[in-house]
């Protein structure tokens, strides 16, 4: 939430002519029926970054039971800490090919952050209640943004340049990849437009959270 | 219905009586029969449908309890350490993922544990299967699993055998793979079946059986499973169970459709024994009938005495109207009863007794009065203040009695009188007529009073012959007693008369009046002059047939009379020639 308001101060500041930065690039990311999708991850698709390098460290909350934030877009190399707000146990885990992990049952700060050294999707959940279900996406670059209600976002601080975007949604029936734009990045804003099709999305009986509400 | 005529009424009593008895007995264990009949079937019926609900209901847990178990399983978290694995090859671990399902489907008790990965495709199976590595993603109900990405049961035909399965997504957190349990519907589960819900169960399509709880003993006597459906579902009322004779044994069939995925409907049959539900009916019906025909015992017997009860009066009285018949007056019914019958027979003995008290009069005044006048004075024939009537009135007289009562005495004087009078009044009576009265030696009668008759003038001359003819042979008789002979002297005359009673309140007898009276007296004083037997008067010569023979005819002075009256002798009656 905090994000947005950031996101929506800078959208004013630009709208106004006052958007002191460095040239950037917006636009939106609609469904195959032209609905706004939010959540969608608009990212810079590139080499791989140093994993290596130092990157501010991310967190995801668990707060009554639930995932906070149940998206969290990071470039690779980010270490993200899981820290426990319930007054009970969890047991976050990953299956997930990207990033395979384990924090057995723990409460409050204990568990050790968690490296996301390899690009990809990493679907967390917790082992003992089925419904806490989480998404952290390791992207390659750390230019991304996350799409508002009405599915806009803005990329800033791009150095003038040509480069190829890609959208991501947890619904989304097509590839990364396969939704890649070119676009060049000058002294005006850039502007581009995604469409996504999406797949209906599931409720799973007993399945609570992020999983949820797409 | 004349044999029912010919039966006595104690018989027509007993049979109506114990007909009417039997006749409700029959409805009775009839309606019993039908009704009790009728509703052991409905209540077998409707507890063999709440069975078919319970067995439903029993599938639909089994189902339940196969999709909870597998769920279970499926949140193991070690399972779904395994299951991950096989996203990366170099950690897969196929052995472990087999053995698993080996603990598995011990620990859950079901008969197939089959692990697939998130595309469907088949990674371990427990017992080893021939589909490993294929995908079964196509397969019910992994296919509606997958699509709903939530659990899905279903019943399937696996390598000949019926199949109770379930698939469930293992989630780590978004699906990572499926565990497929399957539970086997044999034999044993049927058995199992039965013994929960008491009917025999038998899981069966058109084309074979899959299953049944019927020992094998007799399976051998069920029908074909193509005949058995055919059978049962032919009624097209699913719910209205169908008798089917199974080895002699008649059961209550119910056809409650199983959902499968099957390539044809999958039924199971739930069977009730209909005989063995019956068998505390049967005995109600013996007991009914037992207790009927002891009922119909004693209606019989109370029928034989109800009759005699009612016919034995009845048969007495008979027996009593038979005596009376036979002129026996002095019978009596006896029955004593204060019912109708009992006033029937009091009042037929009144009316016997007020016969005989009209006889008794009737006897006795027949032998001061003639037997034709007793009867119509007590018929009440005779006018109190007389009547003109036309009469013919006979007199006859002995002649030489004077002579005669010299030389008998008078004990034999009145001993051939009397048989003399005898003759007399036979011969009048023969004639319908009547003998007013005896005057001494002399016989005064009347033709044609108190009875009407219209040939009264001829009978009178029948009779007159008739005295004449019994005489002679009255004499023969006297002659051979030594006594002497009679002669009479008869005189005859018709003409109208005042009948009816004479005399005063305290001593009337019937009698007639008038001056023939007095010409037949005088005409039977003639005789001795003509020296004739009979003589009529002109009037009675006149009426008289041409079988009369008549002889002489007088002109005679009569006293009393200024002319003299003519007089004709009649002498004898000869038989009719009727002409040829």
């Amino acid at each position: 939430m905090y994000r947005y308001k950031i996101i929506g101060v800078a959208l004013f500041l630009c709208s106004t002519g006052l958007c002191a930065g460095a040239p950037s690039v917006s636009g939106t990311v609609t469904g195959a029926d032209g609905r706004a999708i939010a959540d969608a991850v608009v990212f810079v698709q590139g080499p791989p970054e140093d994993a290596d390098r130092p990157r501010r460290p991310q967190m995801v909350d668990q707060v009554d039971k639930t995932f906070v934030p149940g998206l969290l877009p990071i470039v690779v190399g980010t270490s993200v800490r899981f820290p426990n707000h319930d007054q009970i146990h969890h047991h976050v885990y990953s299956f997930s090919p990207a990033k395979t992990f384990e924090l057995p049952l723990y409460k409050g700060e204990e568990a050790p952050a968690v490296l996301f050294d390899k690009v990809g999707v990493v679907k967390i959940g917790c082992n003992i209640h089925d419904w806490m279900s989480g998404i952290i996406l390791v992207l390659p670059t750390p230019h991304f943004a996350v799409t508002d209600g009405q599915g806009h976002f803005v990329l800033e601080d791009l150095p003038a340049g040509t480069y190829s975007l890609a959208a991501w949604h947890s619904l989304s029936k097509v590839k990364p990849e396969d939704t890649v734009q070119s676009v060049a990045v000058g002294a005006e804003a850039a502007r581009v437009s995604f469409r996504l099709p999406l797949s209906v999305a599931r409720t799973r009986p007993g399945v609570h959270g992020a999983r949820a509400q797409p | 219905m004349s044999w029912w005529n010919g039966l006595s009424l104690r018989s027509k009593v007993f049979l109506a009586f114990s007909g009417l008895i039997l006749a409700v007995l029959l409805a009775t264990l009839g309606f019993t029969q039908l009704v009790v009949g009728r509703d052991a079937r409905q209540t077998l019926s409707r507890d063999l449908r709440t069975t078919g609900q319970v067995f439903a209901t029993l599938m639909q847990e089994r189902a339940t309890r196969l999709q909870t178990n597998a769920s279970l399983l499926a949140s193991d978290f070690a399972l779904k350490r395994l299951f991950a694995t096989h996203f990366d090859p170099a950690s897969y671990d196929a052995e472990t993922l087999v053995s698993a399902g080996l603990s598995y489907r011990q620990r859950s008790g079901v008969q197939l544990v089959w692990m697939m990965d998130e595309t469907g495709k088949l990674l371990a199976a427990s017992p080893a299967s021939d589909r490993l590595g294929k995908s079964l993603s196509d397969w019910l109900p992994l296919r509606q699993a997958m699509e709903n990405e939530a659990p899905a049961t279903g019943v399937v035909e696996l390598d000949g055998e019926l199949f109770q399965m379930v698939a469930v997504p293992v989630l780590g957190p978004d699906v990572i793979g499926y565990l497929v349990l399957g539970q086997v519907i044999d034999d044993r589960v049927a058995a199992r079946l039965r013994d929960d819900t008491r009917s025999e169960v038998t899981f069966l399509t058109a084309s074979r059986v899959f299953a049944t709880s019927w020992p094998a003993s007799r399976r051998a006597g069920l029908p074909s499973p193509t005949t058995y459906l055919a059978t049962v579902l032919k009624s097209g009322a699913p719910n209205d169970p169908d008798l089917l004779n199974i080895g002699g044994e008649r059961f209550l069939t119910l056809a409650v459709p199983i959902a499968a995925q099957l390539s044809e409907p999958l039924y199971a049959l739930i069977q009730g024994s209909f005989d063995a539900a019956l068998t505390p009916l049967r005995s109600l019906q013996t007991r009914i009938a037992f207790i009927g025909a002891a009922a119909l015992a004693g209606a019989l017997a109370a029928g034989v005495i109800l009759a005699g009860g009612i016919t034995g009066p009845v048969r007495t009285l008979v027996g009593a109207m038979r005596e009376v018949l036979q002129g026996n007056l002095r019978h009596r019914a006896r029955v004593d009863r204060s019912d109708e019958l009992g006033f029937l027979a009091r009042s037929f003995n009144e009316m016997v007794a007020g016969l005989q008290d009209r006889e008794q009069i009737k006897d006795t005044f027949g032998r001061f009065v003639s037997r034709d006048v007793a009867a119509a004075v007590l018929g009440g024939h005779v006018p109190l203040d007389g009547e003109r009537r036309e009469v013919t009135i006979l007199f006859q007289d002995i002649r030489g009695f004077t002579g005669l009562a010299e030389k008998l005495d008078p004990v034999a004087l009145l001993r051939v009188l009397n048989r003399f009078f005898t003759e007399v009044v036979a011969a009048v009576e023969a004639e319908g007529g009547v003998v007013k009265q005896f005057t001494g030696d002399g016989v005064m009668a009347l033709f044609g009073v108190p009875q009407i008759r219209s040939d009264h003038t001829e009978r009178g001359v029948r009779a007159a012959l008739g005295i004449v003819e019994r005489l002679a042979s009255l004499n023969k008789a006297l002659q051979n007693d030594a006594v002497p002979s009679l002669q009479i002297g008869i005189g005859i005359h018709v003409g109208e008369v005042v009948a009816g009673l004479i005399g005063p309140d305290s001593r009337v007898e019937y009698g007639v009046v008038g001056e023939p009276v007095n010409l037949a007296a005088r005409i039977e004083g003639l005789t001795k002059d003509l020296t004739a037997i009979i003589l009529v008067s002109r009037s009675i010569a006149a009426r008289l047939g041409p079988e009369f023979v008549l002889g002489r005819t007088a002109l005679l002075p009569v006293k009393g009379k200024s002319q003299p009256v003519e007089v004709v002798e009649v002498l004898a009656r000869t038989p009719v020639h009727t002409a040829a």
